[in-house]
């Protein structure tokens, strides 16, 4: 079996790697998608209080560290059985909003964007942000850096710090705002709101109006049915930080809908001997291996799986793109892989609208945002979407609230087999016997991967916009007969 | 506003990955200097252009892993050395040269790449949770807060 290997530059850890195996034929048998997974967190908040825990978690990842300080303070507050008054909700959920716009924008024009505006066969030289501003003009360079920014700062004033928020503890936030805190994130707000409909205008005009990057879109090589999660609120509508699990089968009905304390009873989790990383699966319909499809427990937790598993959005510009959305790509539940990027700019709308309901909510300013605990602390789950993800914290503790046991369903983790299945589509579409691997190929691989925006351990190298990726073909024998590098240098 | 700004990158619950993080801690302690800021970052890309806006100077301080390096070498680089340093880049974001120029695209107030130090320290492990370094890594964090000091006094844009 000859062996092609897409991996990161080698004298790094904390990355991830792509192998793909041929057949004798040189056809592709297999692929995997090989995640360096950080270890040894369960053992490390052991003995903790778990009031820490907020603080704690953020430090796992330092790309999405609000969304686990937004799963942990829920996990605390279901711990202590306490509710948060639906001011520190609303608070909660705005610095949450924020924190999409900064992190769909970033992951839009920063890795998706140059692939479509500069077209995914351009030298990587050119194929980054920087590419994509002498292409379409120094304002947009202006327009993400300041919509990034206005993102990061109302995190920073709602959180206490920008880069690790402290704000939210069990039983709500530790600060209310003021009148003129709120007007001015209502005035970010408008101008996140026009920013969102700016992104969605620009991927129809460089995207959907090009014959080349619709017709991708809609390949076979990028599309796998299988079932879909996403939190919802009480009409079914998108929601990222609170409300219930729902997941759809790939036909897009609904499969079950669960509390954040059922999760065990909806997901396992799978263990394969060459990759510490697990696979969750939905346990009733069980573990079939790296397949899609009804009888396959492997679902996605995506932007695109988010849209899928509900029924609208509740917010009128983003729902109005929604149904565009469905309309366009044949109805729902949409299996296309790279149509994540079109579902993420939707969700980026919505935050940015959600941003200026919150901010004009008449109870927003109200100082009470927190109840203190008073119940003995025992166990809890708090649920959110990350962006990469559902993101699942649970923790137990004894009677004076130190961690007896904790455990974590990463965003990325959820979608580790559906990485990895549509690695091996892509793979399997554009690899043939006999096929000269190019690098413009190779990176139509990686943008299956690409899409899911993953998160692998935080430390890892990559040149402006791209993963290093190095391919290294081997014979039956294990030779190397061909060695292919991009972004090493 | 301070001139220069000393940033540990890293994370400080993973092991030897934190090493930035220590050795700034240990600078700070140590340093009461009016024209100097102690920052922390997790990351590169944008997030550690936000906190290097407006300086003229910075000097950070990660982790490194090269193809042969031995577990507390130090090392001393510019951004354009930077595709070896840990958290210089990021799947997520830009590296620091490529925001760098993005920033400077836009017209923020960012130093010059001659005026941006790196203090890189060789790493061991980086991907088991722990509060300490390895004892090879501990063992430079001394030697590397000289360094530090050693920049600062020196090198005045």
């Amino acid at each position: 079996m000859k062996k092609i290997s897409i991996d990161p530059i080698t004298r790094l850890e904390g990355h991830g790697k792509i192998e793909i195996f041929l057949d004798e034929e040189g056809n592709v048998a297999n692929a995997y998608l090989i995640i360096p997974e950080l270890r040894g967190f369960e053992k490390f908040a052991e003995g903790r209080p778990v009031e820490e825990m907020p603080r704690i978690t953020p430090r796992i990842c330092g790309v999405c560290p609000e969304a686990h300080h937004m799963a942990s303070a829920k996990a605390c507050d279901a711990v202590y059985h306490v509710e948060v008054p639906p001011t520190g909700k609303k608070l909660r959920e705005l610095l949450y909003s924020a924190f999409y716009v900064a992190d769909h924008t970033v992951h839009f024009y920063i890795l998706a964007a140059p692939d479509f505006v500069l077209g995914p066969d351009a030298p990587p030289a050119e194929r980054n942000i920087l590419g994509l501003i002498h292409k379409v003009g120094l304002e947009i360079g202006g327009k993400v850096i300041r919509s990034r920014g206005m993102g990061m700062d109302i995190i920073g004033m709602l959180g206490g710090k920008t880069v690790h928020p402290v704000g939210a503890l069990p039983g709500g936030v530790s600060k209310a705002i003021n009148e003129q805190e709120r007007a001015q994130i209502e005035a970010w707000g408008h101008e996140l709101v026009e920013f969102g409909q700016f992104s969605l205008q620009l991927f129809h005009d460089v995207v959907l109006e090009n014959k080349v990057y619709l017709d991708m879109i809609l390949s076979d090589a990028y599309t796998t049915p299988m079932y879909y999660m996403g939190l919802v609120d009480e009409n079914n509508k998108v929601n990222f930080y609170d409300g219930l699990v729902r997941v759809v089968d790939p036909a897009g009905n609904e499969f079950v809908k669960y509390a954040p304390e059922e999760y065990l009873d909806v997901v396992a989790e799978h263990v394969e001997p060459w990759t510490y990383l697990k696979f969750p699966y939905l346990k009733e319909v069980g573990w079939k291996g790296l397949v899609t499809g009804k009888d396959s427990g492997v679902y996605q937790a995506t932007p695109l799986s988010r849209l899928n598993a509900a029924d609208g959005i509740a917010t009128p510009l983003a729902q109005e793109a929604y149904e565009e959305f469905y309309e366009t790509m044949g109805g729902k539940p949409v299996h296309n892989t790279l149509a994540i990027h079109w579902a993420r700019l939707i969700e980026l709308l919505y935050a940015a609208e959600r941003i200026v309901e919150l901010a004009t909510d008449p109870e927003i300013t109200n100082p009470h945002v927190r109840n203190i605990p008073t119940e003995t602390p025992d166990e809890g789950v708090g649920i959110v979407e990350a962006p990469r993800g559902t993101l699942t914290h649970h923790y137990i503790t004894d009677q004076k609230g130190i961690v007896e046991k904790c455990n974590l369903i990463v965003g990325t983790t959820n979608n580790h087999a559906p990485i990895s299945i549509s690695i091996k589509k892509a793979a399997e579409a554009l690899i043939k016997k006999g096929q000269v691997i190019s690098e413009g190929l190779l990176n139509r691989v990686e943008m299956a991967f690409r899409a899911y925006d993953p998160c692998m351990a935080c430390a890892t190298h990559t040149l402006p916009g791209q993963m290093p990726l190095e391919v290294i073909i081997h014979d039956a024998d294990g030779e190397v007969v061909e060695q292919l590098t991009q972004y090493l240098d | 506003m301070a001139r220069t700004v000393i940033i540990g990158l890293g994370n400080p619950i993973l092991t030897d990955d934190g090493v930035g993080i220590h050795v700034v801690r240990a600078v700070a302690a140590q340093c009461q200097r009016d024209d100097v800021t102690f920052a922390e970052a997790s990351v590169g890309g944008l997030r550690l252009l936000d906190v290097i806006a407006g300086y003229e100077r910075v000097i950070m301080v990660d982790a490194i892993q090269t193809r042969d390096g031995k577990a507390g070498n130090l090392y001393r680089l510019h951004p354009s050395d930077l595709e070896a340093s840990l958290h210089s880049g990021s799947t997520h974001d830009l590296s620091l040269p490529g925001a760098l120029a993005l920033g400077r695209g836009m017209g923020m107030v960012l130093p010059d790449d001659e005026a941006i130090v790196i203090i890189a320290i060789e790493a061991e492990d980086v991907l088991i949770f722990g509060e300490v370094c390895t004892p090879a890594v501990a063992t430079a964090i001394p030697r590397a807060v000289e360094a530090v000091l050693a920049e600062l006094e020196a090198g005045e844009p």
